[in-house]
Parts: C-alpha cells; structure tokens; sequence
C-alpha cells in the first residue's frame, strides 16, 4: 500500500524547475512585520488523502508590503498538530519546490512520510504567493493546459498566447518573488504564536530557506537543506547535471548484472534514439492509454528527452528507464507511452504552478544567464540544449522585474543547519550541498550515494530531519541508515524480472 | 447550629480513624486505583505491539535464490530465512515451521508472464504463527502487485485506470490523539473504582460495626441517626474520591510509559479535563457510599454483607460495561446516574463539548437518590430490627 503511495508521492515531488530567488531586497534587519491577528482565519478542515481533521488558515497580507495598506491578498495554509504536544515543541515549516509547488497540496503526502517528526512536533505548510489557493497566477491558456500529452508537442504555441495568458493575470507580478515569499511565510509564524520555528526547504525549498536565513534569521531555530539550489546555481541550467545523473543511471545499469546482460550499449541506445528523433519525430495510432481509443502519438526529440529527464529525479522513474531507452531503440514507445501516462493530469496534486515558476525563473534566474553560460551547459552528452528550450522561448515575453545585486550574495549564518544531497540528483547534485555547507559556519552536508532528487523519501531520510531538529547535534547525527540503503536496480523485461 | 455541627464533624472524624486503624481495609480500598493504572499499561503496550511492531520472523524459504527481489522485500519486512535466527529463537521457528517455497522456474515465468506458485505452508490454527502469516501474504501480494502495474505501464497502460473509485473518507471526530483504547479502559475503572473503592470501608462501619457492637453505643448517644449515616458516608465517599484522584495520578504517569506515537495517538488529563472528571465523579462516590452503607446494614452479619453488598455493587459499576455494547442509546440514558456519567466521560475523552445540562442533571438526580438512600438509612436507624439485624 506504502509502496504504491511512495510511487505516486515521489513523482510529485519531482520539482521541474526548481528554484528561486526574489526581488526588492531592503535591508532585512530593518524589516519589521506587523501582523494583526484580525487577519488570521483558522478551523479544521478536510483535506484530500487525509481521513482526519488538520487545521486550514487564512492570513491577509499586502501584495506589496512597501504599501502595507494597498491591495491584500489571503495566504492559505494547514498545520498538521503534533500528535504529542506536551512538550510544546519548536514547529516545522516544510518550503516546497517548484518553484511553484504549492504546499498545502503535499499535506497528506507529508502527514505520512514526515511521521517521525510530526510526532512531537506541528507541521506548516504556506501556498506559496502565487500557487495554489494563495491568490494563484491563473490564466486559460491552451499553452500552459496542453489539449493530449500524447499528441501535442511541446513547443507547438504561438507567442501570442503565452502574451494573452499574461494579459489575464489580475496581480502585480513584480511582487511575486522570492522575497515576498517569505515574508509572506514570516507573517504566517508570527500570526501562529511561534517565536521560532525550524525550517525545511526541498530543491527550490532549500533557496527559499536560504533567503529566509539571510531576512529574519531571528525567526529560526534550526534550518534543513535538502537537495540544494543556492543563489549562484541558475534555474534553466541543468544541461550538465543531468547528464551526470545519466551518466551514472549508466554506469549502475553496468554494475547491476542482469542490467548489463540485457542493455550492454545502452548509450549507444539512447543516442541513436534521439539522432533518429532529432531527423523526424514518431508518428503512430496508439490506443489511448486510459480512454482505450485509438488516438494519434507523435514524439519528438524534446518530448523524448524531457520526459526521460524527468525520471531521473526518482528511484522508480530511474528503475524502468534502461527498459524503456532500450525498447524504444528497438521501435517499440509503448512502454515510453506508458511513462507519459503517468503525468496525464492537468494539474496533479503538489504539481509546480507553471506561471509562478515562470515569473521567478524569467526574472531572478534568466537575466543573468550569459550566452557562453547556455552553451557551456549545452555540450553534454544527454540532453544537449534541449531543457534549455523551454525558458528561452518564454521568458523573453515574461513582464520584467529584476531584484537588486544583494539578493545573489552568499548567505552567511550560523544558525544550525543540516543540507542534505543525493548523488544521483539531476538538478541539484551534492556539489551544490558542498558550496552552502563552505558558506554556513554551523552546518553539516550529508550525501546519500543510492538516493536521487531529495533525501527526505523514506525513514532513514526523514529520521535524520527529525533527530536533528530535536537535539540540533550535528556532529553527533548518525547518517548511517543512508549508507546502508541498497543501490539502484533496474527492470531487464517488459514482464519484470527475479 | 455550630454545636451540631461539632458533633457532626467529631463523627466524622471517629469513622475516619476506625478506617484508617484497618490497614487491610485500605489496602483493598486503594488497590484498585493502583491496579488499574497498570493494567492500562500491561494492556496497551500489547495492543500496540499487535498493531505495528513487526518483530523478526523467522521462516525456512526454500528456492530463494531463484527470487532476490522477492527475498530483499520480505528482508525488508523483517521476514528472515531460518538460517539466520538465533539460538533460542530457532527451536521456536523451527516447531512453528513456516514454510515459504519458490519455485525454480520463477525467473524464466516472470519474464514470459505466467503466473508463477509461491507455496506458503504453516499451520493456520497457530495462532503466534497468524501474525506472520498476514505478513508474508502482505509481502507477496504488494510485490506482485507492483510488478504487475509495472507491466501495464510497459505496455502503454494508464495505471490508474484500476481505480475506477477513489474513496475519499472524512472523519468528523474532533481532532483528539487522545488514544481510545486508554480512555475507554479509563473511564470504565473510574467508575468501576467509585463503586468499589469505599466498599470494605463501608461494610466495616456498618456490618462490622454492629458485631463489633460499636453501633449500639453510637446510637445510645444523643445524636440524630442521619448525622451518624452522613458521617459514615462522608467517610467512605472521601475514601472513594481520594482512589479516583489516586487513579487519574497514577495513570498519567504509567501511560507515559507506554509508546503510543506508534499508533498516532497520544494520552494527556490537562487541569481542565482533571477537574471536570472529578466534579463528574464525586456525586457518583457519594451515591456509591450511599447504597454500600445502605445494603450492608440490610445484611444480617459482616460476612453476608461482605458477599451480598459486594454482588448488588457491582451490578451499577457493570452499567458503563453493559452500555459499550448498546449501539443506539436511547436518549433517556443521558440523564440517569452512572449511565450518564459514564456517557459524558466518553465523550471528554473525544475532545467534544461537555454537555452541561446532562451534566448537572446526573449529577442532580445522582445526588438526589443517594439523599432518598440517606434519609431512608437514617429511618431505619431508629427501628431495632435495623439495628440488631433480626429482620
């Protein structure tokens, strides 16, 4: 049961952009927030996926909060109560990814993975500005809704469109960055009562985090990082890192007997895939995999890529993926078709919200990317330029805002902090833990060599947060679970195998 | 009036030293609140084991080379080959002798699809092996059925066509981790404790009182019959609620011996809830005193009323027992004393609103009826029949 859930748990985790940053960056010690408990709204709730009660708030904050009495807008949030409170405890707020994950969704997915901690201490979740049901960037366009995932490709709309999408947001997108974010989450802790709280942040969680170390560190008491996106690494970039992730999806394909008996030249597979592709897409008549019809398929060499890159973030994704390469050498996508499958939703529960993603990613990331920058990322041997695509098409049309230079400075602190990182991460390798851990004075960087995109997957990952964030002891926090936990294996046929 | 209150408050004072002169007496009084807290523990700390520990099982699986994915799955469970078990445990395996049996052409039939036998062979009438059998069958069932969604998406297969429905449950209970195996086990010996607490002590200054002839001196002096009937029940309904005080003390603190975040639940009495629980009970000590001291004076020798009054006490303190089966509670019941007090205790413990005018009419009519016992005692007193048992 656990491990059905787990499957579909992780593949919403899988954060496709991941990061973040903000704009208008004032002196942060000389921020002050008044929040008025007028504003906060707070009653149980159903939630979907959880049987019991939790708690669902409201608190109304200003869209610009240099204009604190302009126009508001309601953040929603739930807290998942401890389920010993007795000891009153220091309370987690869980930053998701995305950007543009909203948090609230992942209630129920945490409520049962995050176990260990919420046993003595409460969980809070804040949609962040802009997802979910925290005044979302919503617009009917059909670029961003796509008609099939089996026929449409993924660049096939007109700039008009995403500028029609835009023209029907009703915000001020400047206001919808990094920044506001967390003071956004800041006002959501004082309204609550916590003095402090400890924070989590996952992938674009973990800039988030930093951000929120650097403006109110007075807030926190202790921080995780993991999987982590610091303010120097550029959403859009991840040409290179995810052809490290593929690289090392290869060479355990080799170490793993029964994988290397059955795809001996799996690269050799997957470039002659993608040359084939690049010269013309796939076109067949599939019966559609959930209405049974017949229904046309066209894969191009993006829609191939992307979606095998995305994969890569997961175990289970990462477990078929020599399966599917390998036959589709061999002409047969349906198992490739299968894959896509899965992420035929319109908006699945804990999804990145697109339109955020893309007005933090076009204005705090995009801007600083320099033409050599694109081009040194795109000479790898997987994706080449092809996750690039995407935010060069779109960001150009995106209305602007830049944050100040102080925004990308490294953050100094010395507030405990605990960064993890799995090595077999396509966008946030352990590198990245490496550089914030040089730049924090009190931390510890832990590096799961079996794990991939977030470390907090299972018991041994969330046993660490938790123990940590109890006793704050990282010297003494025995990673040990990690070392143990087996490496990746792979399925060799299409009925599965010993 | 001060002066009848002197004498009222120097026979309060006679019966709690003869109490307190009876050590056994006490013992008994006081046993129960202290037992009861323990068998709390005892009690959930196997209910809990039975709900999520999964202790090592030790089974002889034969061919499990054939099926390392499957083993690693059951290793994962805490499902081990015999081979690995320890001296003393192994004997026990061994006569419990699970069997799980994997045959030799596994890998060939996963790969060509056939459906493959894995034989389990235990005795299902065993019941410590019950446990590990749903264990085992758990393992196999979730393996296959992942590597049968793994198939389906190879083969270009929505997955989620499988779950035409998708239950979406809601539980209206307020959210209270207060775990209800504990409170419902709580609130039965509470009241079974008020009932039962006060009895040896009621039974001494009544039945034993008359055969030790103290009551024919205590009713030659000059002093009205209900004082010597409040005393009395003033004495046992004190030693009652002082067990029940006991009990609730005593409770929290052996509960925090007990690991109940494993099962998502936790168990706390806040002041709030400590003081409702004893405005609850009081009354019911005092009715409980009332027809202890009422039935033990009806009895012809201390040994009738140690067997007799012990029998009709329990039938009230059985009410909450009998109520934990009676699903459609007629509305009636709220309002009587013990049933009421006993439904008001539940839903404490479930973190509703105290229904107050429930609650101050139980305990209105609980008091009332043990008034109606008081004044009837006090009547009888002045009869001889009464008093030298030869009705």
């Amino acid at each position: 049961m656990w491990k059905a859930k787990r499957k579909a748990v992780c593949s919403a985790l899988l954060a496709s952009g991941l990061l973040t940053s903000s704009m208008l960056s004032l002196a942060a010690d000389s921020e002050q927030l008044t929040t008025q408990s007028s504003k906060l709204s707070l009653e149980n709730c159903h939630i979907d996926g959880i049987k019991e009660q939790i708690q669902c708030g409201t608190l109304t904050v200003p869209e610009n909060y240099q204009a604190p009495s302009g126009q508001q807008i309601d953040l929603h949030f739930t807290v998942l109560s401890a389920i010993d409170n007795s000891n009153n405890k220091i309370p987690l707020m869980f930053l998701a990814g995305g950007p543009g994950q909203a948090a609230t969704e992942l209630s129920a997915m945490l409520r049962n993975r995050f176990y260990e901690v919420r046993k003595t201490h409460d969980i809070i979740l804040v949609d962040q500005r802009g997802t979910g049901q925290s005044s979302q960037l919503k617009c009917h366009d059909e670029a961003f809704t796509a008609k099939s995932v089996y026929e449409s490709l993924t660049f096939d709309f007109e700039v008009s469109e995403v500028q029609d999408c835009i023209a029907e947001f009703n915000q001020d997108l400047s206001q919808y960055n990094s920044e506001n974010a967390i003071r956004d989450f800041d006002a959501v802790r004082a309204a609550l009562g916590h003095d402090k709280i400890n924070i989590y942040g996952g992938s674009y969680g973990t800039r988030a985090a930093l951000i929120y170390m650097r403006m109110f560190p007075q807030s926190l008491n202790s921080v995780v990082l993991d999987s982590v996106a610091p303010l120097d690494m550029r959403i859009g970039l991840f040409g290179q890192s995810g052809a490290r992730s593929y690289e090392l999806l290869l060479s355990n394909c080799q170490a793993e007997e029964s994988c290397q008996q059955a795809f001996p030249n799996l690269d050799e597979d997957y470039q002659k895939v993608f040359n084939q592709l690049v010269v013309k897409p796939v076109e067949l008549t599939i019966a559609h995999p959930r209405l049974g019809t017949p229904t046309k398929l066209v894969i191009d060499v993006e829609k191939f890529v992307t979606t095998i890159q995305l994969q890569l973030y997961s175990l289970e994704g990462r477990s078929i993926m020599p399966l599917v390469i390998n036959q589709a050498a061999q002409g047969n996508f349906m198992p490739f078709v299968g894959v896509l499958a899965a992420g035929d939703e319109k908006q699945p529960r804990g999804s990145v919200y697109s339109n955020l993603l893309m007005n933090i990613a076009c204005n705090e990331d995009f801007p600083l990317i320099a033409e050599q920058d694109w081009q040194a990322d795109a000479n790898n041997g997987f994706a080449r330029n092809i996750s690039h695509r995407g935010v060069r098409l779109v960001c150009p049309l995106w209305p602007k805002y830049r944050p100040d230079a102080s925004f990308y400075e490294p953050i100094r602190s010395d507030i405990p902090t605990l960064i993890l990182s799995g090595k077999l991460d396509p966008v946030t390798p352990p590198e990245n833990g490496e550089r914030a851990d040089q730049m924090l004075a009190n931390s510890r960087h832990i590096v799961a060599e079996h794990l991939s995109h977030i470390v907090a997957v299972n018991d041994c990952g969330v046993g660490l947060v938790a123990k940590f964030i109890d006793e704050l002891d990282l010297e003494g926090l025995d990673a040990s679970c990690l070392a143990e936990l087996p490496a990746e294996t792979f399925m060799t046929s299409l009925n599965g195998n010993m | 009036m001060s002066a009848a209150f002197g004498q009222l408050r120097a026979l309060i004072v006679k019966e709690f030293k003869e109490a307190f002169r009876d050590k056994r007496a006490m013992m008994v009084a006081f046993s129960m609140s202290l037992l009861a807290p323990v068998m709390i523990m005892v009690l959930s700390k196997t209910m809990i084991k039975e709900l999520v520990e999964t202790p090592p099982v030790y089974a002889e699986i034969v061919g499990a080379e054939y099926a390392p994915k499957l083993v690693k799955e059951f290793t994962d469970e805490n499902i081990l080959p015999l081979s690995e078990s320890k001296e003393d445990d192994l004997r026990i395996w061994q006569e419990r002798g699970i069997k799980i049996t994997i045959p030799e052409t596994y890998g060939q039939d996963m790969v060509e699809g056939n459906i493959i036998d894995v034989v389990l062979n235990a005795d299902y009438s065993d019941k410590p092996s019950l446990a590990p059998i749903r264990r085992i069958k758990d393992v196999i069932t979730d393996h296959a059925r992942t590597i049968g969604y793994k198939r389906l998406v190879m083969r270009g297969v929505d997955v989620r066509i499988l779950q035409p429905l998708n239950l979406v449950e809601q539980d209206r209970a307020q959210p209270s981790s207060n775990a209800m195996m504990i409170s419902t086990m709580l609130g039965l010996y509470l009241l079974m404790g008020a009932f039962m607490s006060g009895l040896s002590i009621a039974i001494d200054s009544s039945a034993g009182e008359r055969e030790r002839n103290v009551l024919e001196m205590l009713l030659c002096q000059p002093v009205s019959t209900t004082k010597i009937v409040l005393a009395k029940l003033s004495c046992a309904a004190s030693i009652s609620i002082l067990s029940i005080v006991l009990m609730l003390v005593v409770t929290s603190i052996t509960v925090g011996f007990v690991d109940l975040s494993k099962i998502g639940a936790t168990f706390s009495i806040d002041a709030g809830m400590f003081i409702a629980l004893l405005a609850l009970l009081i009354p019911v000590c005092i009715l409980a005193a009332a027809l202890q001291l009422f039935f033990s004076f009806q009895a012809k020798s201390f040994k009738e009323a140690q067997s007799t009054v012990t029998m009709l006490i329990m039938l009230p303190a059985f009410i909450p027992f009998i109520l934990m089966f009676i699903d459609d509670r007629p509305l009636w019941l709220d309002w009587l004393p013990v049933a009421g007090q006993s439904i008001i205790i539940e839903d404490m413990f479930k973190g509703l609103a105290i229904n107050w005018t429930a609650f101050a009419f139980t305990s209105v009519t609980t008091i009332a009826l043990a008034a109606v016992l008081v004044m009837t005692l006090a009547q009888k007193l002045k009869s001889e029949k009464v008093v030298m048992a030869l009705s």
